[in-house]
Protein backbone atom coordinates (compact mmCIF):
# COMPACT_ATOMS: atom_id res chain seq x y z
CA UNK A 1 0.00 0.00 0.00
CA UNK A 2 2.79 2.41 0.92
CA UNK A 3 4.51 1.60 -2.37
CA UNK A 4 1.37 2.57 -4.25
CA UNK A 5 0.86 5.79 -2.28
CA UNK A 6 4.47 6.78 -2.82
CA UNK A 7 4.15 6.08 -6.53
CA UNK A 8 0.97 8.13 -6.79
CA UNK A 9 2.62 11.04 -5.00
CA UNK A 10 5.58 10.77 -7.39
CA UNK A 11 3.15 10.99 -10.34
CA UNK A 12 1.87 14.26 -8.87
CA UNK A 13 5.32 15.72 -8.26
CA UNK A 14 5.21 18.19 -11.14
CA UNK A 15 1.63 19.14 -10.35
CA UNK A 16 2.50 19.82 -6.72
CA UNK A 17 5.38 22.09 -7.74
CA UNK A 18 3.41 23.91 -10.43
CA UNK A 19 0.26 24.40 -8.41
CA UNK A 20 2.20 25.43 -5.28
CA UNK A 21 4.00 28.12 -7.28
CA UNK A 22 0.74 29.23 -8.87
CA UNK A 23 -1.11 29.42 -5.56
CA UNK A 24 1.75 31.43 -4.03
CA UNK A 25 0.63 34.16 -6.43
CA UNK A 26 -2.15 35.00 -3.92
CA UNK A 27 0.03 35.86 -0.89
CA UNK A 28 2.88 37.26 -2.98
CA UNK A 29 0.72 39.64 -4.98
CA UNK A 30 -2.48 40.25 -3.05
CA UNK A 31 -1.04 40.25 0.48
CA UNK A 32 2.17 41.91 -0.74
CA UNK A 33 0.34 44.89 -2.23
CA UNK A 34 -1.99 45.38 0.73
CA UNK A 35 -0.04 48.28 2.32
CA UNK A 36 -0.37 50.32 -0.86
CA UNK A 37 -4.10 49.58 -1.48
CA UNK A 38 -5.39 49.34 2.09
CA UNK A 39 -7.12 52.74 2.11
CA UNK A 40 -8.79 52.21 -1.27
CA UNK A 41 -9.98 48.73 -0.32
CA UNK A 42 -11.59 49.98 2.87
CA UNK A 43 -13.71 52.25 0.67
CA UNK A 44 -15.07 49.20 -1.25
CA UNK A 45 -16.00 47.30 1.85
CA UNK A 46 -19.75 47.78 1.50
CA UNK A 47 -20.12 47.07 -2.22
CA UNK A 48 -22.68 44.30 -2.82
CA UNK A 49 -20.73 42.81 -5.68
CA UNK A 50 -17.90 41.99 -3.29
CA UNK A 51 -20.34 40.62 -0.76
CA UNK A 52 -21.82 38.35 -3.43
CA UNK A 53 -18.32 37.05 -4.04
CA UNK A 54 -17.82 36.41 -0.35
CA UNK A 55 -15.35 39.27 -0.03
CA UNK A 56 -15.05 41.66 2.82
CA UNK A 57 -12.38 44.32 2.54
CA UNK A 58 -12.61 46.58 5.56
CA UNK A 59 -9.55 45.42 7.50
CA UNK A 60 -6.40 43.45 6.86
CA UNK A 61 -8.04 40.43 8.52
CA UNK A 62 -10.99 40.74 6.12
CA UNK A 63 -8.59 41.05 3.22
CA UNK A 64 -6.69 37.92 4.28
CA UNK A 65 -10.01 36.10 4.65
CA UNK A 66 -11.18 37.13 1.18
CA UNK A 67 -7.93 36.27 -0.58
CA UNK A 68 -6.50 33.33 1.34
CA UNK A 69 -9.67 31.71 2.69
CA UNK A 70 -11.91 32.16 -0.37
CA UNK A 71 -10.06 32.77 -3.63
CA UNK A 72 -6.98 30.68 -3.01
CA UNK A 73 -8.97 27.60 -1.84
CA UNK A 74 -11.41 28.14 -4.73
CA UNK A 75 -8.55 27.87 -7.22
CA UNK A 76 -6.97 25.03 -5.24
CA UNK A 77 -10.33 23.24 -5.39
CA UNK A 78 -9.95 23.25 -9.17
CA UNK A 79 -6.79 21.18 -8.61
CA UNK A 80 -8.88 18.79 -6.50
CA UNK A 81 -11.45 18.65 -9.28
CA UNK A 82 -8.95 18.03 -12.08
CA UNK A 83 -6.94 15.55 -10.06
CA UNK A 84 -9.94 13.77 -8.59
CA UNK A 85 -11.62 13.16 -11.93
CA UNK A 86 -8.32 12.66 -13.73
CA UNK A 87 -6.84 9.95 -11.57
CA UNK A 88 -9.55 7.38 -12.25
CA UNK A 89 -11.69 8.47 -15.18
CA UNK A 90 -8.98 9.80 -17.42
CA UNK A 91 -6.60 6.92 -16.68
CA UNK A 92 -9.46 4.58 -17.48
CA UNK A 93 -10.25 6.37 -20.73
CA UNK A 94 -6.69 6.39 -21.99
CA UNK A 95 -6.06 2.79 -20.90
CA UNK A 96 -3.39 3.34 -18.23
CA UNK A 97 -5.74 2.12 -15.51
CA UNK A 98 -5.86 -1.31 -17.14
CA UNK A 99 -2.11 -1.70 -16.59
CA UNK A 100 -2.57 -0.74 -12.95
CA UNK A 101 -5.58 -2.91 -12.10
CA UNK A 102 -3.97 -5.98 -13.68
CA UNK A 103 -1.10 -5.75 -11.20
CA UNK A 104 -1.51 -7.77 -8.00
CA UNK A 105 -3.12 -4.88 -6.15
CA UNK A 106 -6.62 -4.81 -4.64
CA UNK A 107 -8.87 -2.17 -6.12
CA UNK A 108 -9.53 -0.53 -2.77
CA UNK A 109 -5.80 0.07 -2.43
CA UNK A 110 -5.65 1.74 -5.84
CA UNK A 111 -8.47 4.16 -4.96
CA UNK A 112 -7.17 4.74 -1.44
CA UNK A 113 -3.65 5.45 -2.69
CA UNK A 114 -5.01 7.97 -5.19
CA UNK A 115 -7.17 9.62 -2.51
CA UNK A 116 -4.29 9.82 -0.04
CA UNK A 117 -1.93 11.13 -2.73
CA UNK A 118 -4.48 13.78 -3.68
CA UNK A 119 -4.93 14.79 -0.04
CA UNK A 120 -1.17 14.87 0.59
CA UNK A 121 -0.47 16.80 -2.64
CA UNK A 122 -3.05 19.47 -1.79
CA UNK A 123 -1.87 19.62 1.82
CA UNK A 124 1.71 20.18 0.65
CA UNK A 125 0.47 23.02 -1.59
CA UNK A 126 -1.37 24.61 1.32
CA UNK A 127 1.70 24.23 3.52
CA UNK A 128 3.84 25.98 0.89
CA UNK A 129 1.27 28.77 0.53
CA UNK A 130 1.05 29.06 4.34
CA UNK A 131 4.82 29.46 4.64
CA UNK A 132 4.94 32.00 1.81
CA UNK A 133 2.00 33.89 3.35
CA UNK A 134 3.84 33.99 6.66
CA UNK A 135 6.97 35.36 4.99
CA UNK A 136 5.02 37.98 3.03
CA UNK A 137 3.23 39.02 6.21
CA UNK A 138 6.52 39.43 8.03
CA UNK A 139 7.76 41.57 5.14
CA UNK A 140 4.78 43.96 5.27
CA UNK A 141 3.95 43.77 8.97
CA UNK A 142 5.62 47.07 9.79
CA UNK A 143 3.58 48.90 7.11
CA UNK A 144 0.10 47.83 8.27
CA UNK A 145 -2.08 48.07 11.33
CA UNK A 146 -3.41 44.70 12.45
CA UNK A 147 -3.75 42.45 15.47
CA UNK A 148 -2.95 39.41 13.35
CA UNK A 149 0.30 37.52 13.75
CA UNK A 150 2.20 35.66 11.04
CA UNK A 151 1.02 32.40 12.57
CA UNK A 152 -2.62 33.54 12.29
CA UNK A 153 -2.14 34.15 8.56
CA UNK A 154 -0.44 30.79 8.01
CA UNK A 155 -3.14 28.97 9.98
CA UNK A 156 -5.89 30.77 8.04
CA UNK A 157 -4.45 29.18 4.90
CA UNK A 158 -4.06 25.71 6.39
CA UNK A 159 -7.55 25.49 7.92
CA UNK A 160 -9.16 26.15 4.54
CA UNK A 161 -7.64 22.91 3.17
CA UNK A 162 -10.66 20.69 4.15
CA UNK A 163 -12.65 22.39 1.37
CA UNK A 164 -10.15 21.16 -1.22
CA UNK A 165 -10.15 17.73 0.39
CA UNK A 166 -13.95 17.58 0.15
CA UNK A 167 -13.93 18.77 -3.48
CA UNK A 168 -11.18 16.31 -4.42
CA UNK A 169 -13.02 13.35 -2.89
CA UNK A 170 -16.32 14.36 -4.52
CA UNK A 171 -14.48 14.45 -7.85
CA UNK A 172 -12.90 11.06 -7.14
CA UNK A 173 -16.33 9.61 -6.42
CA UNK A 174 -17.73 11.10 -9.63
CA UNK A 175 -14.83 9.60 -11.56
CA UNK A 176 -15.60 6.19 -10.08
CA UNK A 177 -19.32 6.55 -10.74
CA UNK A 178 -19.61 8.24 -14.13
CA UNK A 179 -19.09 6.65 -17.51
CA UNK A 180 -16.44 9.11 -18.62
CA UNK A 181 -14.19 11.88 -17.42
CA UNK A 182 -16.02 14.66 -19.22
CA UNK A 183 -19.29 13.96 -17.41
CA UNK A 184 -17.53 13.60 -14.07
CA UNK A 185 -15.64 16.86 -14.67
CA UNK A 186 -18.75 18.80 -15.71
CA UNK A 187 -20.71 17.65 -12.65
CA UNK A 188 -17.79 18.39 -10.32
CA UNK A 189 -17.32 21.85 -11.85
CA UNK A 190 -21.04 22.55 -11.45
CA UNK A 191 -20.86 21.54 -7.79
CA UNK A 192 -17.89 23.85 -7.23
CA UNK A 193 -19.38 26.88 -8.98
CA UNK A 194 -22.84 26.45 -7.47
CA UNK A 195 -21.27 25.95 -4.03
CA UNK A 196 -19.26 29.13 -4.31
CA UNK A 197 -21.94 31.48 -5.60
CA UNK A 198 -24.78 29.65 -3.86
CA UNK A 199 -23.18 30.00 -0.46
CA UNK A 200 -22.55 33.74 -0.90
CA UNK A 201 -26.00 34.41 -2.34
CA UNK A 202 -27.70 32.34 0.33
CA UNK A 203 -25.91 34.37 2.97
CA UNK A 204 -27.33 37.59 1.56
CA UNK A 205 -30.74 36.45 0.20
CA UNK A 206 -33.33 35.19 2.65
CA UNK A 207 -35.12 33.15 -0.05
CA UNK A 208 -31.98 31.04 -0.55
CA UNK A 209 -31.18 30.71 3.12
CA UNK A 210 -32.71 27.21 3.54
CA UNK A 211 -30.31 25.91 0.88
CA UNK A 212 -27.22 27.32 2.55
CA UNK A 213 -26.21 24.03 4.24
CA UNK A 214 -26.01 22.38 0.81
CA UNK A 215 -23.09 24.50 -0.37
CA UNK A 216 -19.49 23.54 0.43
CA UNK A 217 -18.38 27.17 0.88
CA UNK A 218 -20.93 27.60 3.65
CA UNK A 219 -18.52 25.65 5.82
CA UNK A 220 -15.61 28.00 5.18
CA UNK A 221 -15.84 31.27 7.06
CA UNK A 222 -13.93 33.99 5.22
CA UNK A 223 -14.65 36.78 7.68
CA UNK A 224 -11.85 38.67 9.39
CA UNK A 225 -13.15 37.35 12.71
CA UNK A 226 -12.64 33.76 11.53
CA UNK A 227 -9.12 34.61 10.41
CA UNK A 228 -8.40 35.82 13.93
CA UNK A 229 -10.25 33.13 15.85
CA UNK A 230 -9.94 30.24 13.41
CA UNK A 231 -12.59 28.22 11.59
CA UNK A 232 -15.44 26.62 13.49
CA UNK A 233 -14.44 23.01 14.34
CA UNK A 234 -17.99 21.94 13.45
CA UNK A 235 -17.72 23.39 9.94
CA UNK A 236 -14.30 21.82 9.45
CA UNK A 237 -15.73 18.50 10.59
CA UNK A 238 -18.57 18.80 8.08
CA UNK A 239 -16.12 19.33 5.20
CA UNK A 240 -13.93 16.43 6.34
CA UNK A 241 -17.02 14.22 6.70
CA UNK A 242 -18.26 15.15 3.22
CA UNK A 243 -14.81 14.21 1.89
CA UNK A 244 -14.74 10.91 3.74
CA UNK A 245 -18.26 9.96 2.66
CA UNK A 246 -17.40 10.79 -0.96
CA UNK A 247 -14.23 8.70 -0.63
CA UNK A 248 -16.27 5.81 0.78
CA UNK A 249 -18.65 6.03 -2.19
CA UNK A 250 -15.69 6.16 -4.59
CA UNK A 251 -14.34 2.96 -3.02
CA UNK A 252 -17.73 1.27 -3.23
CA UNK A 253 -18.38 2.13 -6.86
CA UNK A 254 -14.84 1.43 -8.04
CA UNK A 255 -14.86 -1.91 -6.24
CA UNK A 256 -18.07 -2.97 -7.98
CA UNK A 257 -17.63 -1.65 -11.44
CA UNK A 258 -16.41 -3.00 -14.74
CA UNK A 259 -13.36 -1.09 -15.85
CA UNK A 260 -12.20 -0.09 -19.33
CA UNK A 261 -15.71 -0.14 -20.79
CA UNK A 262 -16.81 3.40 -19.93
CA UNK A 263 -20.31 2.46 -18.86
CA UNK A 264 -22.65 3.87 -16.25
CA UNK A 265 -23.31 1.65 -13.23
CA UNK A 266 -26.76 0.65 -14.49
CA UNK A 267 -25.27 -0.40 -17.84
CA UNK A 268 -22.79 -2.80 -16.25
CA UNK A 269 -23.35 -6.51 -15.82
CA UNK A 270 -27.02 -6.84 -16.68
CA UNK A 271 -28.45 -9.86 -18.45
CA UNK A 272 -30.85 -9.25 -21.29
CA UNK B 1 -4.21 -35.93 -15.27
CA UNK B 2 -3.43 -32.52 -16.72
CA UNK B 3 -3.98 -29.46 -14.59
CA UNK B 4 -6.20 -26.69 -15.91
CA UNK B 5 -4.67 -23.27 -15.53
CA UNK B 6 -7.71 -21.49 -17.00
CA UNK B 7 -11.26 -22.78 -16.88
CA UNK B 8 -14.45 -20.96 -17.78
CA UNK B 9 -17.98 -22.27 -17.36
CA UNK B 10 -20.77 -20.66 -19.41
CA UNK B 11 -18.96 -17.38 -19.08
CA UNK B 12 -21.21 -14.55 -20.21
CA UNK B 13 -20.69 -10.80 -20.27
CA UNK B 14 -23.21 -8.22 -21.39
CA UNK B 15 -22.48 -4.51 -21.54
CA UNK B 16 -25.99 -3.28 -20.90
CA UNK B 17 -27.85 -4.70 -23.89
CA UNK B 18 -24.71 -5.32 -25.90
CA UNK B 19 -23.24 -8.79 -26.02
CA UNK B 20 -19.65 -9.20 -24.94
CA UNK B 21 -19.33 -12.98 -24.74
CA UNK B 22 -21.95 -15.69 -24.35
CA UNK B 23 -21.62 -19.11 -22.69
CA UNK B 24 -17.91 -19.44 -23.26
CA UNK B 25 -16.54 -22.74 -21.98
CA UNK B 26 -12.84 -23.23 -22.36
CA UNK B 27 -9.94 -24.81 -20.59
CA UNK B 28 -6.25 -24.07 -20.90
CA UNK B 29 -3.93 -26.70 -19.54
CA UNK B 30 -0.73 -26.13 -17.66
CA UNK B 31 2.29 -25.81 -19.92
CA UNK B 32 0.40 -25.26 -23.15
CA UNK B 33 0.18 -22.33 -25.50
CA UNK B 34 -3.45 -21.65 -26.25
CA UNK B 35 -4.31 -19.45 -29.19
CA UNK B 36 -7.52 -17.48 -28.96
CA UNK B 37 -8.62 -16.50 -32.43
CA UNK B 38 -11.27 -14.15 -33.62
CA UNK B 39 -11.76 -10.91 -35.48
CA UNK B 40 -12.10 -7.55 -33.76
CA UNK B 41 -15.14 -7.42 -31.49
CA UNK B 42 -15.55 -11.20 -31.28
CA UNK B 43 -14.96 -11.24 -27.51
CA UNK B 44 -11.26 -12.12 -27.12
CA UNK B 45 -10.35 -9.07 -25.05
CA UNK B 46 -13.52 -9.32 -22.98
CA UNK B 47 -12.66 -12.91 -22.05
CA UNK B 48 -9.14 -11.91 -21.05
CA UNK B 49 -10.40 -8.96 -19.01
CA UNK B 50 -12.80 -11.21 -17.11
CA UNK B 51 -9.88 -13.52 -16.28
CA UNK B 52 -7.99 -10.54 -14.90
CA UNK B 53 -11.06 -9.26 -13.00
CA UNK B 54 -11.09 -6.01 -14.93
CA UNK B 55 -14.63 -6.87 -16.06
CA UNK B 56 -17.06 -8.91 -14.00
CA UNK B 57 -19.11 -11.65 -15.66
CA UNK B 58 -22.85 -11.27 -16.06
CA UNK B 59 -23.20 -15.03 -15.69
CA UNK B 60 -20.99 -18.09 -15.51
CA UNK B 61 -17.66 -18.51 -13.82
CA UNK B 62 -13.98 -18.15 -14.56
CA UNK B 63 -11.18 -19.76 -12.58
CA UNK B 64 -7.43 -19.76 -12.89
CA UNK B 65 -5.18 -22.22 -11.08
CA UNK B 66 -8.41 -23.54 -9.55
CA UNK B 67 -9.25 -20.20 -7.92
CA UNK B 68 -12.15 -17.91 -8.73
CA UNK B 69 -10.90 -14.96 -10.78
CA UNK B 70 -12.93 -12.44 -8.84
CA UNK B 71 -12.52 -13.72 -5.29
CA UNK B 72 -8.80 -14.37 -5.61
CA UNK B 73 -7.95 -11.69 -8.14
CA UNK B 74 -4.94 -10.28 -6.30
CA UNK B 75 -3.33 -13.67 -5.60
CA UNK B 76 -3.93 -14.74 -9.21
CA UNK B 77 -2.56 -11.58 -10.77
CA UNK B 78 0.65 -12.16 -8.82
CA UNK B 79 1.12 -15.28 -10.98
CA UNK B 80 0.16 -13.64 -14.26
CA UNK B 81 1.87 -11.42 -16.80
CA UNK B 82 -0.52 -9.46 -19.01
CA UNK B 83 -0.10 -7.55 -22.21
CA UNK B 84 -3.25 -5.60 -23.09
CA UNK B 85 -4.28 -5.20 -26.70
CA UNK B 86 -4.75 -1.47 -26.30
CA UNK B 87 -1.53 -0.66 -24.57
CA UNK B 88 -1.40 2.68 -22.73
CA UNK B 89 1.70 3.73 -20.85
CA UNK B 90 2.89 6.65 -18.75
CA UNK B 91 4.33 8.87 -21.48
CA UNK B 92 6.36 11.09 -19.17
CA UNK B 93 8.30 8.19 -17.71
CA UNK B 94 11.46 6.73 -19.10
CA UNK B 95 11.17 3.04 -19.91
CA UNK B 96 13.56 2.02 -17.13
CA UNK B 97 11.57 4.12 -14.62
CA UNK B 98 8.42 2.38 -15.79
CA UNK B 99 9.95 -1.10 -15.32
CA UNK B 100 11.30 -0.17 -11.89
CA UNK B 101 7.86 1.14 -10.92
CA UNK B 102 6.22 -2.02 -12.21
CA UNK B 103 8.70 -4.19 -10.33
CA UNK B 104 8.21 -2.07 -7.20
CA UNK B 105 4.41 -2.32 -7.33
CA UNK B 106 4.46 -6.05 -8.05
CA UNK B 107 6.59 -6.62 -4.97
CA UNK B 108 9.49 -9.04 -4.63
CA UNK B 109 9.10 -12.16 -6.80
CA UNK B 110 12.59 -13.44 -7.43
CA UNK B 111 12.85 -11.94 -10.91
CA UNK B 112 14.37 -8.60 -9.92
CA UNK B 113 16.14 -6.90 -12.79
CA UNK B 114 15.04 -9.51 -15.36
CA UNK B 115 13.52 -6.64 -17.35
CA UNK B 116 17.02 -5.48 -18.27
CA UNK B 117 17.76 -8.80 -19.97
CA UNK B 118 14.43 -8.71 -21.81
CA UNK B 119 14.87 -5.10 -22.91
CA UNK B 120 18.34 -5.89 -24.22
CA UNK B 121 16.99 -8.87 -26.10
CA UNK B 122 14.32 -6.74 -27.75
CA UNK B 123 16.85 -3.99 -28.43
CA UNK B 124 14.87 -1.47 -26.39
CA UNK B 125 16.60 1.71 -25.24
CA UNK B 126 15.24 2.04 -21.72
CA UNK B 127 16.86 5.42 -21.07
CA UNK B 128 14.34 7.17 -23.36
CA UNK B 129 10.96 8.61 -22.45
CA UNK B 130 8.06 6.32 -23.40
CA UNK B 131 6.25 9.25 -24.99
CA UNK B 132 9.05 9.53 -27.55
CA UNK B 133 8.84 5.88 -28.57
CA UNK B 134 7.44 4.59 -31.85
CA UNK B 135 4.44 2.26 -31.68
CA UNK B 136 6.72 -0.75 -31.99
CA UNK B 137 8.93 0.35 -29.12
CA UNK B 138 5.91 1.02 -26.93
CA UNK B 139 4.77 -2.52 -27.70
CA UNK B 140 8.20 -3.76 -26.63
CA UNK B 141 7.73 -1.97 -23.29
CA UNK B 142 4.41 -3.79 -22.86
CA UNK B 143 6.00 -7.13 -23.75
CA UNK B 144 8.85 -6.65 -21.28
CA UNK B 145 6.32 -5.64 -18.59
CA UNK B 146 4.33 -8.83 -19.23
CA UNK B 147 7.35 -11.16 -19.17
CA UNK B 148 9.48 -9.44 -16.51
CA UNK B 149 8.09 -11.24 -13.45
CA UNK B 150 8.61 -14.69 -15.06
CA UNK B 151 4.88 -15.37 -14.53
CA UNK B 152 3.35 -18.83 -14.44
CA UNK B 153 0.72 -17.68 -16.91
CA UNK B 154 1.11 -15.14 -19.68
CA UNK B 155 -2.00 -13.53 -21.11
CA UNK B 156 -1.07 -11.77 -24.31
CA UNK B 157 -3.51 -9.78 -26.40
CA UNK B 158 -2.16 -9.28 -29.93
CA UNK B 159 1.47 -9.35 -28.73
CA UNK B 160 3.19 -8.69 -32.03
CA UNK B 161 1.06 -5.76 -33.19
CA UNK B 162 3.27 -2.95 -34.48
CA UNK B 163 6.49 -4.98 -34.32
CA UNK B 164 8.83 -5.52 -37.25
CA UNK B 165 9.24 -9.13 -38.47
CA UNK B 166 12.58 -9.64 -36.70
CA UNK B 167 11.22 -8.55 -33.35
CA UNK B 168 8.07 -10.60 -33.97
CA UNK B 169 10.32 -13.60 -34.33
CA UNK B 170 12.13 -12.77 -31.08
CA UNK B 171 8.83 -12.45 -29.24
CA UNK B 172 7.70 -15.81 -30.59
CA UNK B 173 10.99 -17.32 -29.38
CA UNK B 174 10.35 -15.83 -25.96
CA UNK B 175 6.88 -17.41 -25.94
CA UNK B 176 8.36 -20.79 -26.92
CA UNK B 177 10.87 -20.52 -24.08
CA UNK B 178 8.06 -19.87 -21.62
CA UNK B 179 6.31 -23.02 -22.84
CA UNK B 180 9.53 -25.00 -22.70
CA UNK B 181 9.87 -23.83 -19.11
CA UNK B 182 6.53 -25.52 -18.29
CA UNK B 183 4.65 -22.26 -17.99
CA UNK B 184 1.41 -21.41 -19.80
CA UNK B 185 0.51 -18.89 -22.48
CA UNK B 186 -2.98 -17.67 -23.37
CA UNK B 187 -2.49 -15.86 -26.58
CA UNK B 188 -5.03 -13.91 -28.57
CA UNK B 189 -4.27 -12.87 -32.08
CA UNK B 190 -5.55 -12.60 -35.57
CA UNK B 191 -2.08 -13.12 -37.06
CA UNK B 192 -2.74 -16.75 -37.72
CA UNK B 193 0.65 -18.02 -38.93
CA UNK B 194 2.23 -17.05 -35.60
CA UNK B 195 -0.55 -18.76 -33.67
CA UNK B 196 -0.06 -21.83 -35.83
CA UNK B 197 3.70 -21.70 -35.22
CA UNK B 198 3.52 -21.39 -31.44
CA UNK B 199 0.24 -22.73 -30.10
CA UNK B 200 -0.69 -26.26 -29.11
CA UNK B 201 -4.41 -25.62 -29.18
CA UNK B 202 -6.65 -22.91 -30.50
CA UNK B 203 -10.11 -21.66 -29.67
CA UNK B 204 -12.07 -19.78 -32.28
CA UNK B 205 -14.53 -17.21 -31.01
CA UNK B 206 -17.20 -15.64 -33.17
CA UNK B 207 -19.84 -13.11 -32.14
CA UNK B 208 -19.01 -13.77 -28.49
CA UNK B 209 -19.42 -17.54 -28.73
CA UNK B 210 -16.65 -20.10 -28.73
CA UNK B 211 -17.08 -21.95 -32.00
CA UNK B 212 -14.46 -24.63 -31.51
CA UNK B 213 -11.47 -25.60 -29.40
CA UNK B 214 -9.04 -28.11 -30.85
CA UNK B 215 -5.40 -29.00 -31.14
CA UNK B 216 -3.92 -27.09 -34.04
CA UNK B 217 -2.89 -30.21 -35.95
CA UNK B 218 -6.26 -31.89 -35.34
CA UNK B 219 -8.09 -28.81 -36.46
CA UNK B 220 -6.09 -28.73 -39.65
CA UNK B 221 -6.29 -32.50 -40.17
CA UNK B 222 -10.03 -32.63 -39.51
CA UNK B 223 -10.88 -29.92 -41.94
CA UNK B 224 -10.34 -29.45 -45.62
CA UNK B 225 -7.75 -31.28 -47.62
CA UNK B 226 -6.86 -30.09 -51.06
CA UNK B 227 -5.84 -32.85 -53.47
CA UNK B 228 -4.42 -32.61 -56.96
CA UNK B 229 -5.06 -35.89 -58.79
CA UNK B 230 -3.11 -36.50 -62.01
CA UNK B 231 -4.50 -38.91 -64.60
CA UNK B 232 -3.40 -40.22 -68.01
CA UNK B 233 -7.06 -39.85 -69.12
CA UNK B 234 -9.20 -37.44 -67.16
CA UNK B 235 -12.26 -38.97 -65.47
CA UNK B 236 -15.63 -37.64 -66.66
CA UNK B 237 -17.20 -34.51 -65.17
CA UNK B 238 -18.95 -35.31 -61.92
CA UNK B 239 -16.88 -38.42 -61.27
CA UNK B 240 -16.06 -37.14 -57.77
CA UNK B 241 -19.50 -35.83 -56.92
CA UNK B 242 -19.50 -37.18 -53.37
CA UNK B 243 -20.61 -35.76 -50.04
CA UNK B 244 -18.06 -33.23 -48.74
CA UNK B 245 -16.08 -33.11 -51.97
CA UNK B 246 -15.88 -30.07 -54.21
CA UNK B 247 -14.15 -30.08 -57.57
CA UNK B 248 -12.23 -26.81 -57.67
CA UNK B 249 -10.41 -26.95 -60.97
CA UNK B 250 -9.82 -29.25 -63.95
CA UNK B 251 -6.82 -29.05 -66.27
CA UNK B 252 -5.75 -31.23 -69.20
CA UNK B 253 -4.31 -33.93 -66.94
CA UNK B 254 -5.43 -33.16 -63.40
CA UNK B 255 -8.38 -32.52 -61.14
CA UNK B 256 -8.10 -30.38 -58.01
CA UNK B 257 -10.48 -31.34 -55.24
CA UNK B 258 -11.26 -29.91 -51.80
CA UNK B 259 -12.16 -32.84 -49.61
CA UNK B 260 -13.90 -32.46 -46.30
CA UNK B 261 -15.39 -35.98 -46.09
CA UNK B 262 -15.37 -39.23 -48.13
CA UNK B 263 -11.58 -39.31 -48.57
CA UNK B 264 -11.42 -43.17 -48.87
CA UNK B 265 -14.10 -43.10 -51.59
CA UNK B 266 -12.21 -40.35 -53.45
CA UNK B 267 -9.02 -42.40 -53.37
CA UNK B 268 -10.88 -45.55 -54.49
CA UNK B 269 -12.48 -43.69 -57.40
CA UNK B 270 -9.12 -42.15 -58.34
CA UNK B 271 -7.61 -45.66 -58.44
CA UNK B 272 -10.46 -46.86 -60.71
CA UNK B 273 -9.74 -44.01 -63.14
CA UNK B 274 -6.05 -44.91 -63.29
CA UNK B 275 -4.49 -42.21 -61.17
CA UNK B 276 -0.83 -41.55 -61.99
CA UNK B 277 0.09 -39.10 -59.25
CA UNK B 278 -1.41 -37.38 -56.22
CA UNK B 279 -0.42 -34.20 -54.43
CA UNK B 280 -1.86 -33.07 -51.09
CA UNK B 281 -1.79 -29.45 -49.99
CA UNK B 282 -1.91 -28.60 -46.32
CA UNK B 283 -4.60 -26.12 -45.40
CA UNK B 284 -3.38 -23.34 -43.18
CA UNK B 285 -5.02 -22.27 -39.97
CA UNK B 286 -5.83 -19.06 -41.73
CA UNK B 287 -7.94 -20.84 -44.32
CA UNK B 288 -9.74 -22.76 -41.58
CA UNK B 289 -10.32 -19.57 -39.65
CA UNK B 290 -11.78 -17.92 -42.72
CA UNK B 291 -13.92 -20.98 -43.30
CA UNK B 292 -15.39 -20.62 -39.81
CA UNK B 293 -16.16 -17.01 -40.40
CA UNK B 294 -17.25 -17.32 -43.96
CA UNK B 295 -19.56 -20.31 -43.73
CA UNK B 296 -21.30 -19.65 -40.44
CA UNK B 297 -20.38 -22.79 -38.50
CA UNK B 298 -21.78 -22.63 -35.03
CA UNK B 299 -21.77 -24.52 -31.77
CA UNK B 300 -19.74 -24.52 -28.66
CA UNK B 301 -17.46 -27.52 -28.62
CA UNK B 302 -15.07 -26.52 -25.84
Amino acid sequence: MLRLIWQEIKFRRNGIIGWSLGLCFFPLVYIGIYPSVADQMAGFADLEIYQAMGMSLGTFSDWVGSILVVFMPLIAAVYGLINGTGTLASEEEDGRLEMMVTLPLPRWQIVTAKAIALAVASLVMFAVVAVVSLLVFLAIESQITTDLTGLDVALAVLVSWPLVFAMGMISLFLAAFCANRRTAGVIAAAILIVSYFGSNLAASTSALEPFEPLFLFTYLDASGAAVVAGQSPGDTLVLITIGLVAFGLALLFFQRRNLTVGAWPWQRASVT
Amino acid sequence: MSENVIETEDLTVYYGKHRGIKDVNLTVEKGEAFGFLGPNGAGKTTTQRVLLDVIRPTAGRATMFGLDCREHGVALRRRIGYLPGELALYKDMKADQFFKMYEYLRGPNGAAGYWRELAQRLDLDTSRKIGNFSRGNKQKVGIVAAFMSRPELLILDEPTGGLDPLVQQTVMEMVREVIADGRTVFFSSHILPEVQAVCDRVGIIRDGRLVTTQRVEELIAARLKRLTLVFADLPPEGAFALDGVVEMERTEKSVILEVRESLPQVLALAAQYGIEDIETHSISLEEIFLEYYGKGNGGNHA
